[in-house]
């Protein structure tokens, strides 16, 4: 066992993890943040994607240890007052979510992407989504709803 | 996984003590997104994983006189992203920019693309046709050895377990010289590649003073492929010189593979992909 401090979501944590722990399983089992899904465990769906120090990572693919001192953001921190962040809302208005699974990995992609690059063209989304699988194969309504989520960003 | 210590060292130093401490039992992680996978699957079981993905000391990319230096912890994402690399060696920003995806690309790092030594290494080949040398440090110093000198097979490096790649380093193409990556994958995301080139040229008066080539996927390790550099040397660079070489190259991958499945596939798709690279490589040339 070992302590960690790490921010998640805005919020200070203090915990204490095994040392094999992935940061998927910490997000998960101990902050019980079950937000993010694991889907293949091995970096290649991007299901259990997450915000760490402002870039996306697979929390799969990153030990528990190694969040030490760092900020991290899952789905649920991206809701403001109770309100969903556009991202989310644009999802629900262009039917983007069908089973669900890869839809947090989704956003938070699409957040990373948006949070650099404000307006980016259609390539530029499929570019920066192409590390996460949707196997409803519901792409287009994916791309859709970031370029939609790109106006609404605007109009904040 | 019988993990019984994980450390995040502050500086070199202490990196360096605790694989003098550790040896064997110990290991480097820094993106994490092969190791991760070898501990899942049991193929490596060490006691204690040393983090150095945030260390500072080995982060980053610069100039040394003629040089560009690469810090071992210096993500694909940062490579890509780097005015040096971008200016200076957009072939090695193409090589980052192919591998895994964009979640892979912010956490993989060159020294671990190196260290894991991987037959399709995507950073292999462009980094020996770059001539690169690394740096590993240990308690007692450091010294520099060529990259090609350390890969010894497939998951094969010669560093020892008390040593740390530092950073890597090779000379700012020039002048008169050009350089490309040319990678055959599957896919556009999260490809692996099926073959992978890296091809340095120098022109002087219309003539090839010096090429190196370095492949990746075509051999159990990364190599550079001398037999058709030497074909190439003082000679004029036609179309009609680089058709030979590329058939020379045909030719030399179906004895390479002749006993593998893809021996027939790879034995076609190199003279394209050379052909491509060393054509890329050629044009980027300024005089």
């Amino acid at each position: 066992m070992k302590e960690i401090k790490l921010k998640v979501n805005h919020k200070d944590y203090h915990v204490a993890i095994e040392e094999d722990m992935r940061l998927l399983d910490l997000l998960r089992n101990r902050l019980n943040l079950t937000g993010t899904k694991e889907g293949c465990g091995e970096g290649e769906c991007g299901a259990c994607t997450v915000i760490m120090d402002g870039i996306t990572v697979n929390s799969c693919m990153v030990m528990a240890f190694q969040a030490e001192n760092r900020e991290i953001f899952t789905i649920e921190g991206l809701e403001k007052g109770g309100r969903l962040d556009p991202i989310q809302q644009a999802f629900l208005d262009e039917g983007a979510v069908q089973c669900g699974f890869c839809t947090p990995g989704m956003v938070l992609s699409a957040k990373a992407l948006l949070d650099k690059n404000p307006k980016p063209t259609r390539e530029e989304i499929r570019e920066g989504i192409s590390g996460n699988l949707c196997r409803c194969t519901g792409y287009n309504k994916i791309v859709d709803a970031i370029e939609k989520a790109s106006e609404y960003r605007k109009e904040e | 996984m019988a993990l019984r210590e994980v450390y995040k060292p502050k500086d070199i130093t202490e990196v360096l003590q605790l694989l003098d401490k550790y040896k064997d039992k110990g290991k480097i992680i820094a993106g994490g997104t092969d190791l991760i996978i070898d501990l899942k699957e049991r193929a490596i079981d060490p006691e204690v994983l040393i983090d150095i993905a945030t260390l500072e000391e080995l982060k980053g990319i610069a100039f040394k006189g003629s040089y560009i230096e690469i810090g071992a912890a210096t993500t694909f994402a940062e490579m890509m992203d780097h005015v040096i690399t971008k200016e200076k060696t957009p072939a090695l920003v193409k090589a980052a920019r192919s591998i895994g995806s964009p979640q892979i690309r912010n956490t993989a790092t060159i020294g671990g693309n190196i260290c894991n030594a991987s037959p399709a290494a995507d950073m292999l080949p462009v980094l020996l046709a770059l001539d690169a040398s690394i740096i590993l440090k240990d308690l007692e110093g450091e010294k520099t050895i060529l990259l090609e000198q350390v890969l010894k097979g497939k998951g094969k490096i010669d560093i020892e377990r008390n040593q740390l790649l530092s950073y890597v380093k090779f000379k700012a193409p020039v002048d008169g010289e050009g350089l490309s990556f040319e990678k055959l994958g599957f896919r556009k995301a999260l490809a692996i590649a099926k073959i992978a080139l890296g091809v340095f040229v120098e022109v002087e008066n219309n003539k090839c003073k010096e090429i190196r080539i370095g492949s990746g996927a075509i051999h159990n390790r990364a190599i550079r492929e001398s037999k058709i550099e030497d074909y190439f040397r003082g000679k004029i660079l036609s179309d009609a010189v680089i058709e030979e070489g590329s058939e020379l190259f045909q030719e030399e991958v179906r004895e390479r593979l002749i006993n593998r499945s893809s021996g027939e596939f790879k034995r076609e798709a190199i003279k394209g992909i050379f052909t491509t690279a060393m054509k890329t490589a050629l044009s980027t040339i300024k005089s």
